[in-house]
């Protein structure tokens, strides 16, 4: 059988080739092309000529004091953001898990937030942080702390990016953390309960550790997504006051879409995609540590 | 007193009623095995007392004390899993010193305790293991190991046996015998095994459908079982069942006439209407001797002795005989009967007569 299917047969060309060249065309091709116009330097408005400039456009994102700063925020929005989608996530995860009262009215309630497109729930949000017509500053005045400008002070416009972000992905967390949980044997609690062990020791030393996997995928899921935010970003603060809020993907959304700066644009996705592929390496060997502890 | 005492104790899953008002007493040291056909709530009963199942009414009490609300931890159970249950990413030594350690017991007396338990199972060279790295029965000691090191006051076993090989399982039957014994601790047992529930129980409580059929030593069980499912559950192959009429100091049935043990024939009288019940092991030589006379439809040569299965009138019945007892399918035959182990129950009630 081996043999008769082996080299001289000429239909597999047929079959391998086509693929081949979907992938090549679809995927490939644009990666390569905005790799080789990240060396150029190209502008549409006002047009100029391709030029190649070498490393230039990288040279100088590097030492542009934005970048740096766009970096700043993405890194404090993301993991403050996926901390607490984790942390929260999980613990409604387990409330559900065990039936707390009125977990059924949240079981229906709580990936809504989930379905919403990013740009109404910014919509949303920027209605309710409103300096003068916004719900919370109206109970925040109530309460005698007078108006607290939310999105044009820099902190507090990165907490309430912040707080949007966790609003609206929890609900990822909580579903996929459920349904590790409902997947665990019942007789290894049962077993612990039996033993007198506390709910949490159970939790400590049983729950975590054999949804250790699980909660690194999902981790790993929302560290990437969370990378890529700009929506929610465009919408609430479009990066302001200044440039305080704006975030990697935003910054190049700006140079590409404002200045027409093709190439210096091309140089940041690539430099963003080298980023997102340092954290997300740097993190799976770190949870690669953690888990050898446990596995 | 005794040291664990169900008292009316009753269990219902929504509207269905799985154990009806059930009263049982363990002696302390005792080694008591539920058996009972699947579906008749043994692990319902086993799970109650460990607190893993709130009675619906009634109480537990264990060494004096009511436990029926205490929670699970408190009850001073230990229990071993049919499944093991043991927690995946802990080694051996850890699957089993994990509960002192959490009770703060002190690391030397959790190592000294772990070591002795692991001696004790022959598990020391698999202590560093994961136990997904081990065979059934070697988890299956593990879930032992585990239960063991906590010293409780009351073992409880669920099917521990059942996931492993025959080999195995009649080697481990003996072993947690031996085990209970040089412990003294009172153990529970719960198996739909007979054999596993004979051999290894002080005494047997045999259940079907939530209800106690009987609780005795396995003796008592085999040769004066309390009615007719008790009968028909313990010994294998199962006792043959003939309706039958006593007439004149004899059994009559399909015909033949097998004359009774005096004893029996007084105490019996003349019925018209009985179940007449012998062991297939009992149709043999004794002393008060009658003959039972069927064509063998099958005949099952099993080395040691020979079963043949017939039907004498309308009814199937087994014989076990010598190997070298003349018999062959489709020939008429009489096999020897030992009216002094026959059984007699009530044909309405299926009470022993
Ligand atoms: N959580 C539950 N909800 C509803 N019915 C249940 C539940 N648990 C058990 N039952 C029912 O209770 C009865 C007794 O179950 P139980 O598990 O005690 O049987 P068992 O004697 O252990 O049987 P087996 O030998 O098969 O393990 C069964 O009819 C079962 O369907
Ligand atoms: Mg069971």
């Amino acid at each position: 059988m081996h043999q008769t299917a082996g080299r001289g047969d000429a239909i597999k060309h047929v079959f391998m080739w086509p693929a081949f060249l979907i992938v090549l065309v679809v995927t490939l091709f644009p990666l390569i092309y905005a790799l080789v116009v990240s060396f150029q330097a190209i502008r549409i408005v006002p047009p100029l000529p391709p030029r190649f400039v070498g490393v230039e456009n990288y040279a100088d994102i590097l030492s542009s004091a934005r970048f740096w700063g766009s970096m700043w925020t993405t890194s404090v929005i993301v993991f403050v953001s996926v901390a607490l989608q984790f942390v929260i996530g999980f613990a409604l995860a387990l409330a559900l898990h065990h039936n707390v009262p009125g977990a059924n009215l949240y079981r229906v309630t709580f990936l809504l937030p989930m379905f919403l497109a990013p740009v109404c729930v910014a919509l949303i949000a920027r209605m309710i942080f409103h300096p003068y017509l916004g719900p919370v500053n109206d109970a925040m005045s109530g309460m005698g702390f007078g108006n607290i400008p939310f999105l044009t002070e820099p902190n507090l416009a990165v907490a309430v990016l912040i707080t949007v972000e966790v609003w609206q992905w929890t609900p990822f967390v909580t579903l996929l953390m459920l349904a590790g949980l409902q997947s665990l044997p019942d007789e290894v609690f049962e077993a612990a309960k039996v033993d007198n062990i506390p709910a949490w020791r159970r939790f400590r030393d049983i729950t975590f550790p054999m949804l250790l996997p699980l909660s690194v995928a999902v981790i790993f899921i929302r560290l990437i997504e969370g990378f890529k935010v700009i929506d929610t970003v465009f919408v609430l603060t479009g990066g302001g006051p200044g440039t305080a809020t704006e975030t990697l993907t935003l910054f190049a959304y700006n140079e590409g879409f404002k200045k027409f700066n093709l190439g210096y644009t091309s140089a940041l996705s690539f430099t963003f995609l080298i980023i997102v592929i340092i954290v997300g390496t740097a993190y799976l060997a770190a949870a690669q540590r953690v888990m050898r502890r446990y596995a | 007193m005794a040291h664990v005492e169900l008292s009316q104790l009753t269990k219902a899953f929504g509207a269905v009623t799985v154990i009806p008002p059930l009263d049982l007493d363990i002696e302390a040291g005792e080694f008591l095995v539920l058996v009972g056909p699947s579906g008749c709530g043994k692990t319902t009963t086993l799970r109650m007392l460990a607190g893993l199942e709130t009675a619906s009414s009634g109480t537990i009490s264990i060494a004096g004390q009511d436990v029926t609300d205490t929670r699970p931890g408190e009850r001073d159970c230990a229990m071993v899993f049919q499944n093991y249950a043991l927690y995946p990413h802990m080694s051996v030594r850890d699957n089993i010193g994990y509960a002192m350690r959490v009770h703060g017991a002190a690391p030397a007396e959790i190592e000294a305790r772990v070591g002795e338990a692991a001696e004790l199972l022959g598990l020391t060279p698999y202590l560093d293991r994961k136990p997904k790295n081990l065979s059934g029965g070697q988890r299956q000691r593990v879930a032992i190991g585990r239960a063991l090191v906590r010293q409780p006051q009351v073992f409880l076993f669920d099917e521990p046996l059942s996931n492993l090989d025959a080999k195995l399982r009649v080697e481990m039957r003996t072993e947690i015998k031996l085990l209970q014994r040089r412990l003294g601790t009172t153990t529970v047992y719960v198996t739909h095994d007979q054999v596993e529930a004979m051999t290894m129980a002080d005494r047997v409580v045999v259940m079907h459908a939530g209800r106690i059929e009987q609780a005795a030593d396995p003796i008592t069980l085999y040769e004066r079982p309390a009615n007719r499912f008790v009968a028909n559950f313990i010994g294998s192959p199962a006792m043959n069942f003939l309706s039958a009429r006593i007439e004149g100091g004899a059994v009559h049935v399909g015909g033949q006439r097998l004359p009774l043990d005096p004893a029996d024939a007084a105490r019996l009288g003349d019925r018209t209407s009985v179940a007449f019940g012998i062991r297939p092991e009992h149709m043999r030589q004794a002393e008060a001797e009658a003959a039972l006379s069927f064509t063998p439809e099958v005949v099952e040569p099993l080395g040691a002795h020979t079963l043949l299965l017939g039907h004498v009138g309308e009814e199937k019945v087994v014989a076990q005989v010598d190997p070298r007892f003349p018999a062959a399918p489709g020939e008429p035959c009489t096999v020897p009967v030992d009216m002094t182990q026959a059984h007699f129950f009530d044909p309405e009630t299926d009470i022993r007569l």
